[in-house]
């Protein structure tokens, strides 16, 4: 359509043949990128200049997060075990949870088109709302407090490992499941010989990298009341305490940057 | 015409790469270069355009003292040369045709070179270089989509591109299955007779050597052992050359059983 | 022994390996159900549950179409352009922290001391950017747009770094071949293959931050949330129901339209 406003220009070559050439779509790219941000500049009242003259204030408060009050630690731990239980059981439940689902929502391996839509949508349904809205309404089905947290990052799990999965298992290679078939197996042995190895690896790996970033989450969560770390981070905030708060972020950041290391190693031996 | 006077290239830890060459090579002449792998067919071949420096004697290409070459001297210098490598050395995201134009990007003046706007003839001596290995009709194509055949002879078109007046050629047909590689072989041996650019190249495939270049020099532990015209070339010379290791230019040596752990 | 018990004995035992890394994940999993308690579901729980599902299917339809500033249209509005420049201030903070992290262009202390300032940044919860950052800004869209601008870089950080080292560095062997200044190796080399890797990811990362961004009203830093939590502690179920579905509309849309530029981008 492009090209019937702005025809490809014409070329012709020495020897007599004649090239198009498409007209590039850079300057309409472009243009759209500039009018979106000014738009966008429009909408935020974002200034620079304002920025320039209160940037001061950014470094100031992390500067008096440092020194971090270390007497605050031995208050923290509570939190930061709730933090981790948290996600951890959320992590580990939503994907086992993960795979029912995305079994049934694989076109290779279920028939029915209608269930595999079905259960497409539902995972694309569960990762689009936010961690912190599910955790908001988790609230206020099962009350304040970590289960809250557990049934946000539950979900969150089961969407983005289920969704990841699904479309792992329509890659795989379907030669020998269909051949497991044809000597007789059920499709439920057929799957359990034929595709889970190929992609349990990835799996496992994908589950690893999923709890790497609910331990961050769960940090959060407690902002809305789902337990952890995050309420304190909100309380200190309130009264202003920042070292405390330093502290906090300085304990988190030792926490996730040992699970990472150790999700890292675990990720490396998988692939 | 490249000259060879005593040229030797020794590396800081003792290791002597080449030694003792000496060669004169004409314009427009094919000339094969074979031997073991590392017995120094690479560094002879880089060493013509200063990838690699010499530690001893002297290197001309039309009476320009190669080792003598300093900072932008070099990089006019190497303009002339066009390089083929093994693995094609193509930016494999972009299309063909803006491959092929990267060989101008020297020429251009500040502002091209920043945004990337080349002028029409550039674009039409592109076009005609791809025309010339004859994949004008992918021109628009990303390389990535295309066999590794066609990937050399984009490849071939940039170095066209270049207007050089020697192509050198480290292991071109490596990479690709006989087929292909006869028809590269092609590419190579029609510019050299049509346009006249000499045509130096590294290769392992003695019978397809034998079969395009003229002329064949053979390298065996970093000296020339042999360097004549193709049809001379016998068995007990490429036993020579290969040091009696023929199964390294036969069909490669059987493996041995191993248990596996 | 015959060949056969020869390979059967050469066969890797990786039992033990797996028995003690399984016997560890359930040891920890026990753990953790201590957080589990259903004291606090209490029956009203349910209820609300109830009325949320309500709320969605009759949505307040006043709230949903109308154009003033309360209405969900002009939220969700606000909320892309929030996360449009945020990911933009992101992107643009990346790129040279990216380039400072990668070990094939730096020495080994300036990459290892950049990666640890990213995970710095990367860790510090987006609620305390926020809050932060209305301190400087004030309260509203613009302590939004920074705040996401400084979560993104986490993210775009990593996979920049990914694609640099990544970088197929035979392309400039033949570049110095046909005499090229390494100003024009940077330019026609590299730039070229970092650039299409770079777009894919910052769409990527602008789908995710379109997430978030509906979050930071939560703090008063504009876009959604705000409004959501109000609607939901005075239990006006049918705005709820409005918003919500305001929100996952939009960012299906967003995330097909951002699915089709990167299949686009690596399809070429």
């Amino acid at each position: 359509m492009y090209d019937k406003i702005f025809p490809p220009k014409k070329m012709v070559l020495p020897s007599g043949k004649v090239v198009l050439e498409k007209r590039s779509r850079t300057p309409l790219i472009l243009l759209i990128l500039i009018a979106a941000t000014v738009l966008s500049v429009n909408f935020t009242g974002f200034s620079l200049p304002l920025l320039f003259t209160r940037i001061d204030k950014f470094f100031s408060l992390i500067g008096d997060m440092i020194p971090p009050k270390w007497s605050y630690m031995s208050a923290l731990w509570n939190a930061l075990f709730a933090t981790l239980q948290m996600s951890l059981l959320g992590s580990v439940v939503g994907a086992v949870l993960a795979v029912p689902f995305a079994v049934l929502a694989s076109s290779n391996i279920i028939r029915n088109k209608t269930v595999v839509a079905v259960f497409k949508i539902i995972l694309s349904l569960l990762r689009t709302l936010p961690t912190l809205v599910t955790a908001l309404i988790a609230t206020f089905i099962f009350g304040l407090g970590p289960m809250a947290g557990v049934v946000a990052i539950l979900l969150f799990t089961l969407s983005y490992v289920g969704k990841l999965l699904y479309e792992q298992i329509e890659n795989a290679e379907m030669g020998s499941f269909e051949a497991m078939e044809a000597a007789g197996m059920t499709r439920v042995q057929a799957f359990r010989y034929a595709i889970m190895p190929q992609v349990f690896p990835g799996y496992l790996s994908t589950s690893l990298f999923c709890f790497e970033g609910n331990v961050r989450y769960a940090a959060i969560l407690g902002y809305v009341g789902a337990g952890g770390v995050g309420l304190l981070i909100n309380e200190n905030l309130g009264w202003r305490d920042y070292p405390r708060v330093g502290m906090i972020i300085l304990a988190l950041i030792v926490t996730v940057y040992l699970i990472e290391a150790v999700s890292e190693h675990f990720r490396k031996r998988l692939i | 015409m490249i000259e060879f006077i005593n040229v030797e290239k020794t590396y800081p830890n003792g290791t002597a790469a080449l030694k003792n060459i000496n060669l004169k090579i004409e314009q427009g002449e094919f000339v094969a270069v074979i031997g073991l792998s590392g017995a120094g067919k690479s560094t002879l071949i880089r060493c013509i355009n200063r990838m690699h420096d010499i530690t001893g004697g002297q290197l001309n290409v039309d009476d320009v003292d190669v080792s003598k070459l300093r900072g932008k001297q070099i990089r006019k210098f190497r303009r002339r040369i066009g390089m083929i490598f093994q693995s094609f050395n193509l930016v494999t995201r972009m299309s063909v045709i803006k491959n092929v134009l990267v060989s101008f990007v020297p020429d251009l003046p500040a502002w091209r070179k920043l945004t990337g706007f080349f002028t029409k003839e550039q674009k039409i001596k592109a076009l005609e270089a791809l025309d010339k290995v004859g994949i004008l009709d992918k021109a628009y194509v990303r390389v990535d989509q295309l066999s590794g055949g066609q990937q050399q002879r984009v490849a071939l078109a940039r170095t066209l591109a270049q207007s050089p007046d020697i192509i050198l050629a480290d292991e071109p047909i490596a990479s690709l299955d006989p087929v292909t590689a006869k028809m590269v072989m092609d590419d190579f041996k029609r510019i050299n007779r049509e346009l006249n650019i000499s045509v130096i190249m590294n290769i392992h495939h003695v019978e397809i050597a034998l079969e395009y270049a003229d002329r064949i020099i053979g390298i065996r532990q970093g000296e020339i052992v042999f360097d004549g015209e193709s049809g001379k070339v016998t068995r007990d010379i490429l036993n020579d050359i290969y040091g009696g290791r023929t199964d390294e230019w036969k069909s490669s040596a059987e493996e041995t059983p191993a248990h596996v752990r | 022994m015959t060949e056969v018990e020869k390979q059967l004995h050469a066969s890797p035992r990786n039992y033990r390996y797996i028995a003690v890394v399984t016997l560890l994940v359930l040891v920890l999993f026990g753990w953790s159900l201590l957080v589990v308690n259903f004291r606090d579901v209490n029956a009203g729980g349910f209820k609300i549950a109830l009325n949320i599902l309500k709320g969605i299917v009759t949505p307040d339809p006043d709230l949903l179409f109308n154009v003033t500033k309360q209405s969900v249209l002009y939220l969700l509005a606000e909320t892309v352009a929030i996360a449009f420049l945020g990911t933009i201030v992101g992107a643009v903070l990346s790129v040279p922290l990216a380039f400072l992290a990668a070990s094939n262009l730096v020495p080994k202390p300036v990459s290892w001391l950049t990666r640890l300032l990213l995970i710095v940044i990367r860790t510090i919860p987006a609620l305390v950017y926020g809050l932060i950052f209305i301190r400087v800004s004030g309260l509203g869209p613009f302590a939004g747009v920074l705040t996401i601008g400084l979560t993104s870089i986490g993210m775009l950080a990593k996979l920049y770094v990914d694609a640099i080292e990544e970088l197929d560095t035979k392309v400039l062997e033949s570049m110095t071949s046909i005499g090229c200044t390494t100003f024009e190796k940077i330019r026609y080399g590299i730039f070229p293959q970092l650039l299409s890797i770079f777009l894919s990811v910052t769409i990527y990362r602008f789908d995710m931050n379109m997430r978030e961004a509906s979050i930071l009203g939560l703090v008063g830093a504009g876009g959604i949330g705000a409004p959501l939590i109000f609607a939901m502690n005075s239990y006006k179920w049918h705005q709820v129901g409005s918003l919500l579905i305001g929100l996952v509309v939009l960012i299906l849309i967003i995330e097909l339209i951002s699915n089709k530029l990167r299949a686009k981008l690596v399809k070429g």
